[in-house]
């Protein structure tokens, strides 16, 4: 029997894993100020490392998910030499284009490297579904809120406890004077791509498995993605996970008393009236514009 | 004049470069093309090869590329591949660019119906016939005498959909569910039309399933609210695949009676066997099973070409190929030979027989088929042809 | 005209053009002209993207929302009504345009990434009831059978007459850009563009500028939208989808995102792109994506900008134009009626998350009065200064300037009520010359507006005119010798001075200057102070907000101090610099000496 508290559990497994699509999003946003907008492909790819690695090998996800994380930490440090500092002295609008031409040659690089079809990845430990009195929910999605939680809070304490997190704030902010101070800031946007990307290979491996991996599935991942970031305020760890939360909530609890498509339409209509109420969002801060 | 921005950007100098660099272009293009064309017929491939419906078209390109390997009478064939991209303006510049290439005789084109119908003012413009396997039913109902379809139009395989569903399952409190894609709205429409002259009001309908939807427990829920006995979907493959797989995690026994795009073999690695258990699905033709001699043989052959598993797209794409190939060695010349000999000869084909009903239409046979549960493999349990697929 | 004609390489620019005319007309094959068809469209969509996202700096992500809206209305009007082209493309223009008025207001209010997400938002919304409204608009199949152009009887039912009408639309887009963008109006976009802050000091109203570029974005993108409709003969929901966006902004960029001739570059070189990969099969979107995001890498201001630098490479700079012969005075607002005090604030307050950076300041200027406000850092200078030119709002208190109270007004407002100010980091645009920075200072007092560029023939008078008061302005600055160069390679005590003589190009009746002298000289200083006097000695009220009291010393009749917030004390020179709150607040507890002048000085 699917209840009401059913509902809202599927919608908060599912919002932890777009909290975790979201998350990766959000770390390149607070270290580089640039929005990335081949996260969701990243997302595919790291997805498509999964189904990759669990076809070489018949083992649980939960072994190789270290390295798929390597495998995308490469690849993000690829994207920053590729699409992030040749443009670093260009207006913001640039990187968001040339991460979005990145997205396309993603795209089209997954149809020749695994064809146009949908794959699933093996499941994190293992597949199946387990009862808490009514209540069913998947092994995978229990997996998916476990790692999202442990990846939250480390984010969360690596921004606000550490001096890396902290040095890569002070680079997003003013990258010329974080140099000044002796920041290593190129080393450190670099190693940001490279976490980022780690961030969004594992959401790939563990999406991959229930809701399937295709060339084109990591687009409305990127806008889901930037949503999350803006609704839930720019650079918020808090927003943006509230933010996935709010979206996946319109898709499973919303979505079961409207159709699908008033769902989403609901969705879009909300978020412009945050901005209406709230243009800084749910957890920005309202700064008057600095003279 | 002073300097403003358009007297600064008119100093550029870009245009006459970009004349002489397109020229050039352009006469490499027609040189590269003149050479080619030693061939003895020039047929197009304008498919969908990126984008959404990627799968579909690669399999249809698969089928037709297959037959025009092997054109009967010695004769060779010269078919580029045009890339449709997925959209309906792609697809009408992709068929414009195919057919002004050269001197076409057909062109095999795409199974995406918003591409055909951007498509068929090009055909007309060019007079050339083109082959499909679109399903979508107004291509062949307006008056276009270029377009020849070799899978039946989605009125008549609908038809059998839902008969099968009201006859032999007997089911009449049915859920009906498609996607937003232009083949699942199509799909519904028809749906919904012929079950309510089958006597049955669907007790539950849905067509917004958006292709990227993750969770479908809203729906299910829904589903299960409205008291149906048999869930009736219309989809592309992923969604579909969701519906069932989430269905089956969740404990629903119904009978989930699909449209095509589930027998194609990339969809049904999607499963484990056990999650197709009363799963049934309508389909042109299923190759996969391997039912006759005559469909064993081309599947192996089309394994062994291309490493994949067939479907009922490739097949039926070969089909209408090796049509219009085997009217050409028979001395079909120009596209209007061509044309007026698809409009009335009939071609004993892989899949079934092919005879044009005066509108384009030439294939007009359906299987159902459905899963038990232990193999991926699905079997026939059904067959539906000609007059069992019109309604009045 | 011949000489327009010859400079620069427009000669062989109109050569090519004809020579590329000459192919359409005899050699191009139905195909070529469907292409070149295709390119004038998205040349359409592109030149009126240039609006908000070039223009107006706005990453809007509703440029293909607009464009499917009119391709929709075309064909559901042509197929429902059977209306024909003179129906139908009015109304397909007409359609954006509403939706862009209806959610431009609260839209454009938005910053940067919001503003960016709620277009998006607003664009999924439309594509949503495009695909579920399918009665109407046929659902995701879409709605076939759209008819060619129908003009009234005559209809262009063969390619070459569509290429050549289209073409004939590209060139009045062109020409509307042209006019938009070409005089004063045009730069004071480039201004806002570069510097929002600046912008609004010097009277120029942010909204409506960004409103007027979504506005005009929406009309191109209807009637881009309008003509491919009419083109393919189907319109679907991927006329307004993300693909679409994606490849406008492409397009945009490569091209140029303030160039006309880069929005029909970019739409030529995009679509021939895919056109010429679409061979490789599987390998041509990578193709595609690669030699795009190539021309995004090596060509910083899009092939245009690339062309011109290659150009200036090869033949050097072409000459700029000659400084107007003859200058003008600014002429100064007039005051609405009878007053006691020029500006008079009262209790001013301002705190920011718990800070009071202003606490209850309350002081009044004189006309034609040198005043300095001096304090130590963060003792609220600048922000007082922001809070009087109308940047910043103050939670309390009231400022009232020529008897009228201007408290919480926007700053642009201010601005053109006569208040002038300079900032402490230099707010100039590096790419325009010294001269036209200063003309800007006359596009929101004298009202350049968007009708108005777009009716203007010939030479557009107003910044003629704005050209000549920045003359008079640079003159009184002493940098006549430098105003035809870009500001960007200015020295800096050049640059300040330019932002001075932008201030007085204004006409105003109070000027605020924020650290004027910082970084000159001492011979620079005397110099600069003599020239403010001569400000005073026309009846405008100078501040000066400085650290250096020797600048001051030599220039103010009164100070003003501030120290955490509050006014400790005011009067003549001498007097505050013996006031103990200020030797306290400057040099510690317990010092007794007056604040030196200078190190050195008694």
């Amino acid at each position: 029997m699917i209840t009401f508290l059913q509902l809202v559990i599927n919608g908060l497994a599912l919002g932890a894993a777009y909290a975790l699509v979201a998350l990766g999003f959000v770390f390149i946003v607070n270290a580089t100020g640039a929005v990335n907008f081949a996260h969701g492909d990243l997302v595919m790819a790291g997805g498509y490392a999964a189904v990759g690695l669990g076809s070489l090998a018949q083992i649980p996800a939960v072994y190789f998910l270290p390295l798929v994380a390597v495998i995308m930490f490469v690849l993000g440090v690829a994207l920053a030499l590729l699409a992030y500092f040749p443009l670093i002295n260009r207006p913001p609008s640039t990187v968001f284009i040339s991460t979005l031409l990145c997205g396309i040659i993603l795209q089209n690089a997954f149809v020749v490297l695994f064809g146009p079809q949908a794959h699933a990845a093996p499941p994190l430990l293992k597949s199946g579904v387990a009862h808490f009195g009514e209540i069913e929910i998947s092994v995978q999605a229990i997996g998916t809120m476990v790692v999202a939680a442990i990846l939250i809070a480390s984010q969360y304490l690596l921004f606000t406890r550490t001096q890396i997190g902290r040095r890569l704030r002070a680079t997003a902010e003013d990258r010329q004077m974080a140099q000044a101070v002796g920041i290593p800031a190129f080393a450190l946007i670099a190693a940001t791509f490279g976490l980022g990307t780690a961030l969004a290979g594992i959401a790939g491996a563990l999406l991959a498995n229930q809701f399937f991996v295709y060339p084109t599935g990591g687009i409305p991942l990127s806008v889901y993605a930037y949503i999350a970031v803006v609704i839930g305020g720019w650079g918020s760890i808090a927003g943006a996970v509230i933010g996935a939360m709010i979206i996946s909530l319109f898709q499973v609890v919303v979505s079961a008393y409207v159709s699908y498509a008033a769902a989403t339409g609901l969705l879009y209509v909300t978020l412009l009236l945050i901005f209406v109420v709230r243009p800084q969002g749910i957890f920005g801060e309202r700064v008057q514009r600095r003279a | 004049m002073k300097n403003s921005a358009l007297s600064t950007s008119w100093r550029d100098g870009r245009q006459w470069r970009y004349g002489s660099a397109v020229m050039l272009g352009l006469s490499l293009v027609a040189l590269s093309s003149g050479l080619a064309r030693s061939a003895d017929a020039y047929l197009p491939i304008v498919m969908p090869i990126t984008g959404f419906l990627s799968v579909e078209g690669g399999s249809q390109r698969n089928g037709a590329v297959m037959a025009l390997e092997h054109a009967p009478g010695g004769k060779t064939i010269d078919y580029p591949v045009f890339d449709t991209g997925t959209s309906a303006t792609g697809a009408a510049t992709a068929l414009d660019k195919a057919l002004s290439n050269g001197k076409p005789i057909a062109a095999a084109v795409s199974v995406f119906g918003t591409e055909m119908v951007a498509m068929m003012p090009v055909a007309a413009e060019y007079k050339v016939p083109l082959l499909t396997i679109s399903g979508l039913a107004k291509i062949t109902e307006s008056d276009n005498p270029y377009i020849f379809r070799f899978l039946p139009n989605d009125r008549e395989i609908k038809v059998a959909h839902a008969r099968y569903v009201v006859e032999k399952l007997k089911k009449t409190k049915i859920a009906l569910i498609s996607d937003t894609t232009a083949y699942g709205q199509g799909g519904f429409a028809l749906l919904k039309e012929d079950f309510t002259k089958l006597g049955v009001k669907p007790v539950y309908e849905d067509s917004s399933i958006a292709p990227d939807t993750k969770d479908m427990s809203p729906l299910l829920a829904k589903v299960k609210a409205s008291g149906a006995d048999a869930i009736v979907v219309h989809s592309v493959a992923a969604p579909m695949a969701l519906i069932v797989k989430q269905a089956k995690a969740a404990g629903i026994t119904l009978p989930i009676i699909n449209s095509s795009s589930i027998v194609e073999p990339t969809a049904t690695a999607l499963f484990e066997p056990a999650e197709l258990k009363d799963v049934c699905a309508e389909t042109p033709s299923a190759p996969e099973t391997r039912a006759t001699p005559k469909i064993k043989e081309w599947a192996d052959a089309y394994k062994t070409r291309f490493g994949l598993e067939p479907d009922g797209l490739a097949l039926g794409q070969y089909d209408g190929v090796m049509m219009a190939l085997t009217l050409i060695a028979k001395g079909a010349k120009t596209p209007e030979d061509l044309r007026a000999a698809l409009q009335k000869e009939t071609y004993e084909g892989v899949a079934m027989t092919y005879k044009s009903n005066g509108k384009g239409d030439l294939s007009h046979d359906a299987e159902i088929v459905c899963w038990d549960g232990t193999s991926r493999i699905p079997k026939v349990v059904e067959h539906y042809a000609g007059p069992d697929m019109v309604l009045k | 005209m011949l000489s327009w004609f010859l400079s620069g390489i427009r000669l062989p620019l109109v050569l090519a053009t004809a020579a590329l005319a000459a192919d359409a007309l005899f050699f191009a094959n139905p195909y070529d002209m469907r292409i070149l068809t295709l390119c004038g469209i998205y040349a359409l969509l592109v030149l009126g993207f240039q609006f908000v996202f070039g223009h107006a700096g706005a990453v809007s992500l509703a440029q293909a929302t607009f464009f499917g809206i009119g391709g929709y209305i075309t064909g559901i009007v042509a197929t429902h009504f059977g209306a024909g082209f003179l129906v139908t493309f009015p109304l397909s223009i007409a359609g954006p345009v509403l939706l862009a008025v209806v959610v431009g207001v609260p839209v454009l209010k938005l910053e940067e990434h919001y503003f960016s997400l709620a277009t998006l938002g607003i664009g999924l919304v439309v594509l949503l009831l495009a695909i579920q409204w399918s009665d109407i608009t046929g659902g995701t199949n879409g709605l076939p059978g759209i008819p060619s152009i129908d003009l009234a009887g005559l209809v262009l039912s063969d390619r070459r007459s569509v290429l050549y009408f289209v073409w004939g639309l590209v060139i009045v887009g062109c020409l509307i850009s042209y006019q938009v963008t070409r005089g004063l109006y045009g730069q004071a976009f480039h201004l806002m563009r570069e510097d929002r802050v600046a912008a609004s000091a010097l009277g120029l109203n942010i909204a409506h500028l960004r409103f007027a570029a979504f506005i005009l974005s929406a009309a191109y993108g209807g009637a881009a939208g309008a003509l491919m409709a009419h083109v393919i003969h189907v319109v679907s929901p991927e006329n307004l989808d993300l693909a679409l966006m994606v490849t406008c902004l492409t397009m945009t960029v490569i091209g140029g995102r303030t160039r006309i001739a880069g929005a029909i570059l970019g739409a030529i070189l995009i679509v021939h792109l895919r056109e010429w990969f679409r061979v490789l099969e599987n390998y041509y979107m990578i193709a595609y994506g690669l030699a795009a995001l190539s021309v995004l890498i090596l060509a910083p201001y899009g092939l245009v900008g690339a062309i011109e630098r290659l150009r200036a490479m090869l033949f050097g700079r072409s000459p700029g134009p000659k400084p107007p012969s003859v200058s003008e005075q600014a002429p100064q607002a007039a005051p609405a009626g009878h007053y006691d005090h020029i500006l008079a604030a009262e209790n001013v307050t301002l705190a920011f998350g718990g800070v009071r950076a202003l606490d209850g300041v309350s002081f009044t200027l004189r006309d034609g009065e040198i005043v300095g406000l001096i304090g130590p850092n963060g003792s609220g200078k600048t922000t007082l200064l922001n809070v009087i030119s109308g940047l910043y709002v103050c939670d309390q208190g009231q400022v009232t300037f020529r008897g009228r109270d201007i408290t919480g007004a926007p700053a642009h407002l201010i601005s053109r009520r006569g208040i002038a100010r300079t900032f402490q980091h230099i707010h100039l645009v590096d790419d325009l010359s010294a001269l036209d920075n200063i003309a800007l200072a006359r596009a929101g007092i004298d009202g350049a507006g968007l009708l108005k560029a777009i009716s203007t023939v010939g030479h557009d008078r107003l910044l003629e005119r704005a050209r000549r008061i920045a003359m008079a302005a640079a003159e009184r600055l002493g940098i006549t010798s430098v105003v035809m160069e870009p500001c960007g390679g200015l020295p800096y005590g050049t640059r300040r001075r330019v932002e001075v003589a932008r201030a007085i190009a204004t006409g105003p009746a109070l000027v605020l200057l924020d650290e004027p002298a910082a970084g000159l000289n001492e011979q620079e200083q005397l110099d600069l102070a003599e020239r403010i006097k001569t400000f005073a000695a026309d009846g405008i009220t100078v501040v000066v907000v400085e650290h250096n009291l020797v600048f001051l010393a030599a220039l103010a009749e009164r100070l003003i101090c501030l120290d955490r917030g509050k006014v400790i004390a005011a009067g003549l020179p001498d007097a505050v610099r013996r006031d103990p709150a200020v030797i306290e607040a400057y040099l510690g507890l317990g010092a007794s000496e007056p604040i030196p002048i200078a190190a050195g000085a008694p």
